[in-house]
């Protein structure tokens, strides 16, 4: 179950279809489906700050079909149609006036916040810079002594410049000095100035408020969970309802490896998806961030033919990376039977003999 | 046999196919791998019919599979004794299942065979002899077979099957 310290998700919880990706934009959903449902998926996005790596990735995360559906299955989430739902939200004024004006007003004053902080935050900079050069020669954390020009000559110079700043009588050593001289020498001068450019609009003059564009739909949109079960047998389009037909109570479609997906989910394994081993899923017996995969798992139907060379590739694969290779289906229910035991599913291991 | 059900490993391969299949597999098993006291098994435990195909039986000079955490136990036990050398283990009887590299098989007929097959090979009068015993890893994991696949160059290659999820040895 969930630690103490993971977030607490309100169930249900919209998963968001677009183009036939399930995807969770929520950080704390992600990090609550992976502690209490065991379900990791695969993040996807790219990192702003370094976008030309593809090893780490960040959010949104994309769920399988099959971890989409088993969690619809649960009762604990729901698919919402995301371009379905910003159209209907956004575009067939899905939002009331009043809604539309309260939203607009929010990001108006988003952007005045964010203007502001902006503002305070130079002038904070400013300020500090100002008491920094103010209160003595350690201005930028120098050695007092590498300010401090050590021999007399250039010493006199800077007596000099302090004294009366005479224009242009400096020589050639002097016009070295002055990198070093011209920040304490021009104190005086652009302490005023600056003091009188920034200190009065500030209080007297509204700030232009920043443009805020809005990255997320909910809010302004609030995503509503469908009528729940009532109207599942018939729901397998969407139901037309008026203002929730984004969200549906219809199961996602899952490949037909959802039985050996959600068996082997059951028996408490993490799976990812298998592409890097050529299997349709690793089954992993923890958290795939501590453990090894146990299992390459691919799933067949009970009378589906396959070639013994695949059995041999496939074994001889996964023992070489210290795994089994895992093939199940759903088992066909027996003539006599029907009905009285439903149909389980049967997994077989396979690992190199060794001989 | 039952010939109308086409689901049966026996409708893509001849009864006396199967049959030569298994003493082909028997031999490289007696002469390239120094397997002993093999046998061919036509029929299912306790009178549960026909096998779908002969299956063999035999004692292997070593032991073939050793469960993950039956090797954690073997470790521990051998740490306890002071020994650097691993433990010496008995050879268990297993089940070898003949197949051809050409065939196609299907999860139906992997589960048929096994449902027909007893979870150890029947002991014989040797293994009583020498007071064999078997071990509770044997009884307690799902059945295993070894799984022997024959190319047409005679080349065979043995899997050990699992009927069931069975973690992976730590090779």
């Amino acid at each position: 179950m969930a630690n103490s310290d993971a977030p607490t998700v309100s169930e249900p919880f919209p998963i968001f279809e677009l183009a036939n990706r399930y995807l969770l934009y929520d950080v704390n959903t992600i990090t609550y489906i992976r502690a209490k449902y065991n379900i990791p998926g695969v993040l996807i996005g790219g990192l702003p700050q370094a976008p030309q790596q593809n090893v780490f990735s960040g959010i949104p995360l994309e769920l399988m079909p099959e971890e989409a559906r088993l969690l619809c299955e649960k009762g604990v989430a729901y698919v919402v149609d995301d371009a379905r739902a910003h159209k209907q939200g956004f575009l067939d004024r899905g939002l009331s006036v009043e809604e539309r004006k309260r939203f607009a007003e929010s990001l108006r004053k988003q952007g005045q916040a964010a203007a502001s902080k902006v503002k305070e935050k130079a002038e904070d900079k400013k300020q500090t810079a100002l008491r920094q050069i103010a209160s003595g020669g350690d201005w930028n954390d120098l050695p007092e002594d590498m300010l401090k020009p050590p021999s007399r000559p250039t010493s006199r110079a800077a007596n000099k410049k302090k004294a009366g700043r005479p224009p242009l009588e400096t020589g050639g050593l002097d016009e070295d000095e002055s990198l070093f001289a011209s920040p304490m020498n021009s104190f005086p001068k652009p302490a005023p100035t600056s003091g009188s450019r920034v200190n009065p609009p500030a209080p007297s003059r509204g700030l232009e408020p920043h443009t805020v564009t809005p990255t997320t739909s909910y809010p302004p949109l609030t995503a509503a969970p469908p009528p729940l079960q009532s109207s599942l047998s018939t729901s397998r389009h969407y139901s037309l309802g008026v203002d929730n037909s984004a969200a549906s109570a219809r199961l996602p479609e899952a490949p037909s490896s959802y039985p050996l997906y959600k068996d082997l989910h059951e028996k408490g394994y993490f799976i990812l998806p298998g592409i890097r081993f050529g299997c349709k899923y690793m089954a992993y017996p923890g958290d795939t961030l501590r453990f090894h995969s146990h299992f390459l798992c691919n799933s067949k139907e009970w009378d589906e033919e396959f070639d013994m060379l695949d059995l041999v590739a496939g074994g001889r694969l996964a023992t070489s990376v210290k795994k089994g290779w895992l093939m199940g289906g759903m088992e066909r229910p027996s003539k006599g039977g029907a009905g009285l035991n439903k149909p389980k599913v049967r997994s077989f291991t396979i690992e190199w003999g060794g001989m | 046999m039952d010939d109308n059900a086409p689901s049966r490993a026996t409708a893509t391969v001849g009864t006396q196919v199967t049959a030569n299949l298994a003493l082909q597999i028997a031999h490289n098993l007696r002469f390239a791998h120094d397997w002993t006291e093999l046998r061919i098994h036509y029929e299912g435990f306790s009178g549960s019919g026909s096998l779908p195909r002969p299956v063999i039986s035999g004692l292997p000079p070593k032991r073939l599979y050793v469960h993950p955490d039956e090797q954690i136990e073997l470790l521990e036990k051998q740490r306890k004794q002071g020994s650097t050398k691993p433990l010496e283990l008995a050879p268990e009887r297993e089940w070898v299942l003949p197949s051809q590299l050409h065939e196609q098989w299907t999860l139906g007929r992997f589960a048929e065979v096994f449902d027909a097959l007893d979870a150890i090979p029947s002991v014989t009068s040797d293994d009583r002899a020498t007071g064999h015993v078997t071990s509770h890893w044997r009884t307690e994991q799902p059945k295993r077979l070894l799984l022997a696949t024959i190319d047409t160059d005679s080349t065979v290659v043995y899997y050990v099957l699992h009927n069931g999820i069975v973690k992976p040895r730590q090779n």
